[in-house]
């Protein structure tokens, strides 16, 4: 029994889900790179590249990508390859005022950017969760070819969101694709 | 020391043994202990309700809400406990009581009814469950209460749609009257009960089935199993089967009562559009649509239902569908040449489908009549772009 309990306790060990991040992060599967910030956590458990300094639940980064047939979790809607930025900044908005844990959803700014040379969408948004907790949230995305990218900062709106916002700008300043069609 | 301990031993048999055949509420109503801590339990939940934000304000329609069931209730069941009906922002078909009297009502089963006949069903029925002080029968059905709560919320955690932010939000006691709702026999207490109240109140009982049917309709048209005692089938059947059976039996003779189907679409407009919204958002194409084409039924002259009309033809574009929204746009214009929303929509189609003069015409028209739009930057773009720039 003893011996089970360390094999499961070296196992959790090397299997660590936090990592220390800092300087260019390639994503091959995802087919994008980032210049991390230094003394970042990296969640490595998930499918998506999700980053914290002082943890999930006051700071985080995500950058994501998904297919555009893909479903969204909380909305039927789905993107579309002919799809104009603002139009998939409604989707997205959509799917995520339309989740049940983020309360009164109100929308501050949605406005055309470049992400990494492609025509995208920025929206700022705020909510509460269920903590009773206000968040501010920066959504940035694009639609390349087949795929929908998402990049994401999200952070509780007293004192942690303007404490890093200057951070996200930089993470998404360096944001390119690897290869594009 | 051994009395109390004596004592001690004799609380724990009465908590342990703890009669679950409890009178209704009525003029000679007292407390229980373990009612009290429901009581406090629920307040708590209100609370964390009140804060979220997920509160619908209006409050006229709360007025009018309010004075239903109040009418619904003697006034002796009225000093013990105050009714409160709250409206929760939600697409959801969802009804629930809290023992003390607070009753929340989601958007989506507001916006499906036709008639106040049918709203006073639904309410006898919830109120019916704090009167006959369903939820302390359940608890005290339940051996061990605190591992039973816990119990609730963790596995409504892994219930789709959702419910699991939800629950937490609502609270055990709140997750347990909406989502599970209680026993066969008390749930035929309250179709029992709450059709005594309706005739009592003068209402036309035949609308009491016709609301379940109709929340039944829609449910297998969506084929998608809702996690509230209200979405779901089977329960509907149930509801649908026991107030039949009452009509053919206890009721056979009354044909007739108050329906208000006006006043109570009159009272609820603006939930129907607000709730197609919802549902819209949520990507319910067909479901907002009949929400909108409701409203329309009751306000035909709203440019706003035309251009959401509009709104779901383009964002669900199947085949034919431009065409619609773009004509509904073209309606919304017809009956309020300054309403910029529609000039919107119309332009960002015309501008997909390569009517690039068109859609400048449009757009320009759009930041004429709303200089301060939020996608301002968006439309600016669109614009130069049909002035010769590149394609964004």
């Amino acid at each position: 029994m003893k011996r089970l309990l360390w094999i499961v306790l070296i196992f959790l060990v090397g299997c660590a889900p936090w990592t220390r991040v800092g300087g260019l992060y390639k994503s091959e599967s995802h087919n994008f790179s980032v210049d991390l910030p230094q003394g970042w956590m990296r969640w490595s458990l998930g499918k998506n590249l999700l980053i914290t300094r002082d943890g999930l639940s006051l700071q985080y980064i995500l950058i994501e990508r998904m297919k555009i047939e893909d479903s969204l979790k909380h909305t039927k809607k789905k993107f579309s390859k002919d799809m104009l930025p603002q139009e998939a900044a409604e989707v997205i908005l959509d799917n995520i005022a339309s989740d049940q844990a983020v309360l009164d959803f109100r929308l501050i700014e949605n406005q055309p950017v470049r992400i990494g040379g492609f025509s995208g969408f920025r929206t700022v948004y705020t909510y509460k969760n269920q903590d009773g907790l206000k968040i501010k949230s920066v959504y940035c995305g694009f639609i390349a070819d087949k795929w929908f990218y998402g990049v994401n900062y999200n952070a509780a709106q007293r004192y942690y969101f303007d404490k890093d916002i200057k951070t996200f700008e930089k993470v998404l300043d360096s944001f390119k694709l690897i290869k594009t069609v | 020391m051994k009395s109390i301990g004596v004592a001690l031993l004799f609380c724990l048999i009465l908590v342990g043994c703890a009669t679950t055949s409890l009178p209704p509420v009525t003029q000679e109503f007292r407390f229980e202990e373990d009612e009290k801590r429901l009581w406090l339990r629920s307040e708590e939940e209100q609370k964390v309700i009140d804060r979220s934000g997920i509160i619908y304000r209006d409050q006229e329609l709360e007025a009018y809400l309010n004075e239903v069931a109040n009418k619904l209730q003697p006034a002796e069941v009225l000093t013990h406990i105050s009714f409160k009906v709250i409206i929760i922002k939600n697409h959801l078909l969802n009804a629930f009581i809290y023992p003390n009297g607070v009753l929340c009502v989601h958007t989506g089963i507001l916006a499906k009814m036709d008639n106040e006949a049918q709203l006073a069903t639904l309410l006898a029925h919830e109120m019916t469950h704090a009167t006959h002080r369903h939820l302390l029968k359940q608890f005290r059905d339940v051996k061990n209460k605190t591992a039973f709560l816990s119990t609730v919320m963790v596995t409504l955690g892994g219930v789709g749609g959702g419910m699991g932010d939800l629950a937490t939000l609502i609270g055990a006691l709140g997750t347990l009257a909406s989502v599970t709702g209680y026993s066969r026999e008390l749930e035929t207490e309250a179709d029992t009960h709450g059709l005594k109240l309706m005739e009592k109140a003068g209402y036309h009982l035949e609308e009491a089935p016709k609301l379940f049917l109709h929340l039944k309709k829609e449910i297998e048209e969506e084929k998608k199993r809702e996690p509230f005692f209200f979405g779901s089938h089977p329960r509907l059947q149930d509801r649908v089967e026991n107030y039949e059976n009452l009509l053919k039996t206890q009721y056979k003779d009354k044909r007739a009562g108050i329906k208000n189907s006006e006043l109570y679409l009159e009272k609820i407009h603006r939930v129907i559009l607000d709730n197609s919204r919802l549902d819209l958002k949520v990507g319910r194409f067909k479901i907002a649509q009949r929400g909108v084409q409701k409203y329309l039924a009751i306000k035909p002259n709203d440019p706003k239902a035309y251009c959401l009309l509009a709104d779901i033809y383009k964002q669900k574009a199947e085949k034919g569908d431009l065409e619609k929204a773009k004509e509904h746009y073209q309606k919304a214009i017809s009956i309020d040449s300054s309403y910029p929303d529609a000039y919107k929509g119309i332009g960002l189609i015309l501008y997909k489908q390569g009517e690039k003069e068109l859609a400048k015409k449009s757009l320009e028209r759009y930041l004429s009549l709303s200089p301060q739009a939020m996608d301002k930057a968006y439309i600016e773009e669109y614009i130069k772009q049909c002035y010769g720039g590149e394609k964004p």
